[in-house]
């Protein structure tokens, strides 16, 4: 998977490209406008990243070209900007995402998987992680055999991370996922959940499927 | 550029309009042209007055004039000295005007005359008489030949007692030094209107001056006025009562500036301050972690202690800046009927993860629909129950009830906790950005402050209102009230 990052920011597009690379994506990153609409326009890719602010020529109207010119590569944009106007104007010039910053790289990792994950893909309704088995139809929970006493939510909750192995999912997105919470908040009602969850799911076994990753969130995943 | 040909057209303006004058200037011109209306009218009908009553003298004094020579001619025709007298001599008694006399026949022969007349005024001259028993008309007046204005009146008097016969009568006084006396006096009346018409002009200056003083002083205190002395006020000095309401509105301005002022700059304060902790965090942690050499698992433990910092400086930001869109004017709100009781469910949901792994019950009761942002409103109920679940010790009680008033004006809807409640002091600014109390930063210490500011600015934007009430040891209660959305 091919992705541009057009940004200015030195610092933000190194760690982007940092991320993104160790991430399995193949990074080019231009800084200014101009190049970035020549590489965007020349080159194929799977996604570009565009940054609003940029000199030369800003993310508006690279993206006025590019869709111009008949491409239609996806396009995340991010921004400094957070009024609703630039998000309305950035998907009605064809934008797929909007990212404010700060954001935390999980989630524009989350916005991008996502993206590319777009399209017809059928959700399995079994889903296997080890020794556990996710029954998505009938909202069971299996592990080593055993049957898990899960609440709704907490099935909800597990079914996200399984169905996202392997991704670290932040805070804010499992909130929003699972309560449709979406908006900032500052409880620790996630780590809560979570630590509920480990105690029904995890702590029985002697294979831990849930980490924490500290400041940034919660990944399920066999180590 | 622009601004001086911006200056110009006012100044053009300022010529022609009368509302772009200064009041001064206003005052002084109305002022004076009053007085001035007041002074001509009184001139001209003055003038008026002894015009007109030196004719009527000079009117009169000929009409006598004619009935004494008429007496004469009737009573005694014969006399001819009497008429002689009246007629030669006469004219020649009056020391300082001149008066002629002239009798004749009815076909207009001279009979008699003031001598010197023919010369001067000739018989063709006078106006048609007045008939033999009618009083004479009011004269004319004529330039004559020796360049004198007079007074010329003519009548027809009887000869004798009932013979039919008649005799024409012809009277003339010179009123030429009149004349002269009218023109002098007009001068005279002109200059003392110019001079009245200015001097009520600057005495109108003078008075419109004095009585804007208080207004020019009223601008000066204004102008003391900085941000930094916004304590001033200007209501409690001797203002005339047309000021004093423009004087206690204006104190009314300074105090709510002074108050968003402080507010202001006591923001700014917090927000320095609460970006002091984590700043100074991350800048300590990196700067011992580089110190010497880490191990692997060193490093990585600062790097997510940073990550924390981070996290809860970017958390910050979010929600100054939703604080700040809330302020502007572009705030536009999505309003949507929705069931109250719903949404608060999902949101006590949310929240009962906490509560129960900390024994706490909440209660949801009450119903009604509401017309409001739901994300918004979540929000607000979310911030409420985890600000009371914060407060509130194991084993205790949070009551969330929906009231909808019974003419369906208005939803209020409580949160109630049996926690530990907030000092009165408190109180009154707990809506305050960034405003925690000691025991609050102690106990909550990655909590950001604007919790209750943002439930403040979600009511606002939906013109609602926030009340709190709260006992030490007891609890409080938060109450939004949500108007009608119409």
């Amino acid at each position: 998977m091919r992705i541009l990052i057009i940004e200015d920011e030195r610092k933000t597009a190194a760690y982007l490209r940092k991320g993104l690379t160790e991430n399995g994506f193949v990074v080019d990153i231009t800084n200014d406008g101009d190049e970035g609409l020549f590489f965007a326009t020349t080159h194929e890719y799977d996604l570009i990243i565009l940054d609003v602010m940029l000199p030369e020529r800003d993310g508006w109207s690279i993206i006025a070209e590019i869709r111009r010119g008949g491409k239609q590569t996806p396009v995340l944009f991010l921004t400094a900007r957070d009024s609703v106007h630039d998000r309305v104007r950035g998907l009605e010039l064809g934008a797929d995402d909007y990212l404010v910053k700060p954001f935390s790289f999980s989630e524009l990792l989350a916005r991008v998987r996502a993206i590319l994950r777009r399209g017809p893909t059928r959700q399995p309704e079994i889903l296997r992680i080890a020794d556990m088995e996710i029954n998505l139809l009938r909202h069971k929970a299996i592990r080593g055999g055993q049957h898990l006493d899960l609440t709704p939510k907490e099935f909800t909750l597990l079914s996200l991370l399984v169905q996202r192995a392997g991704e670290v999912l932040s805070r804010t997105m499992i909130a929003e996922q699972v309560w449709d919470m979406n908006f900032d908040s500052d409880t620790n009602v996630v780590d809560v959940a979570i630590r509920r969850l480990r105690r029904k799911a995890d702590d029985p076994f002697e294979k831990k499927l849930i980490h924490t990753i500290r400041g940034v969130g919660y990944v399920l995943e066999e180590r | 550029m622009s601004s001086k040909s911006d200056e110009n057209t006012i100044e053009h303006k300022d010529r022609l309009n009368l509302n772009y004058w200064s009041i001064t200037r206003r005052l002084t011109f109305l002022y004076t042209l009053s007085a001035s209306g007041i002074l001509v009218i009184a001139t001209v009908s003055l003038y008026w007055v002894l015009i007109n009553n030196l004719e009527k003298e000079d009117n009169q004094f000929i009409v006598n004039k004619i009935q004494v020579l008429r007496v004469i001619l009737q009573e005694r025709p014969d006399n001819l000295g009497a008429l002689e007298e009246e007629v030669k001599w006469e004219g020649a008694a009056l020391r300082f005007t001149k008066y002629y006399a002239r009798v004749l026949d009815e076909g207009k022969h001279t009979l008699i005359e003031t001598p010197g007349m023919g010369n001067i005024i000739p018989v063709s001259l006078f106006p048609a008489p007045s008939g033999v028993t009618e009083n004479p008309k009011n004269g004319i007046k004529q330039r004559s030949r020796d360049g004198r204005t007079y007074l010329l009146m003519a009548a027809w008097a009887e000869v004798g007692h009932l013979n039919g016969k008649k005799q024409l009568l012809q009277a003339a006084l010179d009123v030429s030094p009149e004349n002269t006396l009218i023109a002098e006096y007009r001068r005279k009346l002109s200059f003392v209107l110019i001079l009245g018409i200015l001097c009520s002009a600057a005495a109108g200056f003078l008075v419109a001056k004095k009585g804007m003083q208080p207004l020019e002083e009223i601008t000066e205190t204004v102008q003391r006025i900085t941000s930094t002395r916004l304590n001033e006020r200007i209501g409690m000095m001797q203002w005339p009562r047309e000021l004093v309401s423009l004087a206690t509105a204006f104190d009314n301005m300074l105090e709510r500036l002074e108050d968003s002022f402080i507010r202001l700059s006591q923001f700014s304060a917090d927000l320095a301050h609460e970006l002091r902790t984590p700043i100074n965090n991350l800048m300590g942690e990196a700067e011992v972690a580089l110190s010497r050499a880490r191990t692997p698992e060193e490093y990585r433990q600062v790097l997510e202690s940073s990550l924390e910092e981070y996290t809860r400086l970017s958390h910050m930001i979010d929600s100054l800046l939703f604080l700040a869109r809330a302020e502007s004017a572009e705030a536009k709100i999505e309003r949507v009927l929705f069931d109250t009781l719903k949404e608060i469910e999902s949101v006590r949901e949310f929240h009962n993860v906490i509560a129960e792994e900390q024994g706490i019950e909440i209660t949801c009761h009450g119903n009604g629909l509401l017309k409001a942002d739901p994300i918004l409103f979540r929000r607000a109920i979310s911030n409420l129950l985890s600000n009371a679940l914060q407060y509130t010790p194991q084993r205790g009680r949070i009551t969330i009830s929906v009231k909808q008033s019974s003419d369906d004006q208005s939803v209020e809807v409580s949160v109630s906790d049996t926690g530990s409640g907030i000092e009165p002091e408190h109180l009154a600014r707990i809506f305050d950005r960034f405003y925690r109390d000691d025991r609050s930063r102690s106990q909550y210490p990655k909590g950001t402050g604007l919790g209750f500011a943002i439930v403040k600015s979600i009511m606002d934007m939906h013109g609602g209102t926030v009340v709190i009430q709260s006992e030490p040891n007891k609890g409080s209660t938060v109450t939004l009230r949500f108007p009608s959305a119409n």
